[in-house]
């Protein structure tokens, strides 16, 4: 069972590791930044942001960094509204992350958590995995209510 | 720390090398290098690449059951660090490789046997036809001493490979 990315995102500008791509339409590896799409995978009620500031990093977002976001598609009942500018914590990025042991993680898609200012998610559930780095980044809610920890 | 197996070749993957592929169901995979992973990108089967262990064992190239295997199990509870433990199990696992490395060349040099059998067997069926490139058949009417030796199993080998090096 392959997924296919679900996010419409090809963005060429900003490094990119993997300097030939392949020639499958798979996800090109690189930053979060402006105008990336990406999942979101709590029960807050929207269903796809686009990032609209990377706060940290010149280059762009990454593995457990926070974005600030605007609201595309949301589900009708839900506490987020379309339109809604946001902020985000990046919970996988197709984009490699190194680890403090020296090997990568990837994962699958872009996929964020929606939280305040605070840094306290808006939702009560996170879906898919998520690594472990959020606990580094002081983000233990988030692990707290996720289902599973990579 | 743990050593991992990488998903597609089955090698181990040291602590600071490769990558660690997680899917959205959860399933990580992990991989050596790069090439086992653009291989999965291409989404090859490794049951059905020649190089891989997974191929091997599934072919028979390799050695599948042995007991040797038992000690190398995933365990997931951390042990309490004692100093003689570990120790003995340091020494235990060079002595564990070594005797799973000899018995999976025996295993591998069993398999091999019957095709060595059937080559020094041709071998033998050659030099008989061809024998006339090597003496001239005048040469051995008249010097019985340089004729072929009966054929028998286990002698004739050591004299079949006297003649041998000449034709080659």
């Amino acid at each position: 069972m392959w997924q296919f990315p679900v996010s419409d995102q090809v963005p060429q500008i900003s490094g990119n590791r993997q300097a030939c791509g392949n020639s499958f339409d798979k996800q090109q590896r690189t930053f979060i930044q402006m105008r990336t799409v990406l999942k979101v995978v709590d029960n807050s009620g929207a269903k796809k942001v686009m990032c609209i500031q990377a706060l940290k990093g010149k280059k762009g977002a990454r593995l457990g960094d926070t974005i600030i976001a605007s609201v595309k598609e949301a589900m009708p009942n839900g506490k987020v509204k379309k339109g809604k500018v946001v902020y985000g914590v990046v919970v996988r990025a197709a984009m490699q992350r190194g680890r403090c042991d020296g090997s990568e993680v990837k994962f699958d898609d872009n996929a964020v958590v929606l939280v305040d200012k605070q840094g306290q998610p808006i939702g009560t559930r996170v879906f898919g995995p998520v690594p472990h780095e959020l606990r580094q980044k002081k983000h233990v809610k988030i692990l707290t209510l996720a289902e599973h920890i990579a | 720390m743990r050593l991992e197996k990488c998903w597609f070749c089955s090698s181990t993957v040291y602590p600071g090398h490769g990558i660690q592929f997680v899917r959205n169901d959860a399933k990580i995979f992990h991989f050596c290098r790069s090439k086992c992973h653009k291989n999965f990108k291409m989404k090859r089967n490794p049951r059905k690449v020649k190089w891989t262990k997974a191929y091997r064992r599934l072919h028979g190239k390799d050695m599948t059951q042995d007991s040797t295997f038992e000690f190398e199990r995933k365990r997931n509870r951390p042990e309490r660090y004692d100093r003689n433990l570990a120790e003995n199990t340091l020494k235990a696992i060079k002595k564990i490789d070594k005797i799973r490395s000899d018995r999976a060349s025996d295993h591998i040099k069993n398999r091999l046997k019957t095709g060595k059998v059937q080559r020094q067997k041709e071998a033998r069926k050659q030099l008989e036809l061809g024998i006339h490139l090597v003496k001239a058949p005048l040469a051995l009417a008249q010097d019985s001493s340089l004729c072929l030796p009966k054929i028998k199993d286990n002698v004739s080998q050591a004299q079949t490979e006297e003649n041998q090096p000449m034709e080659e």
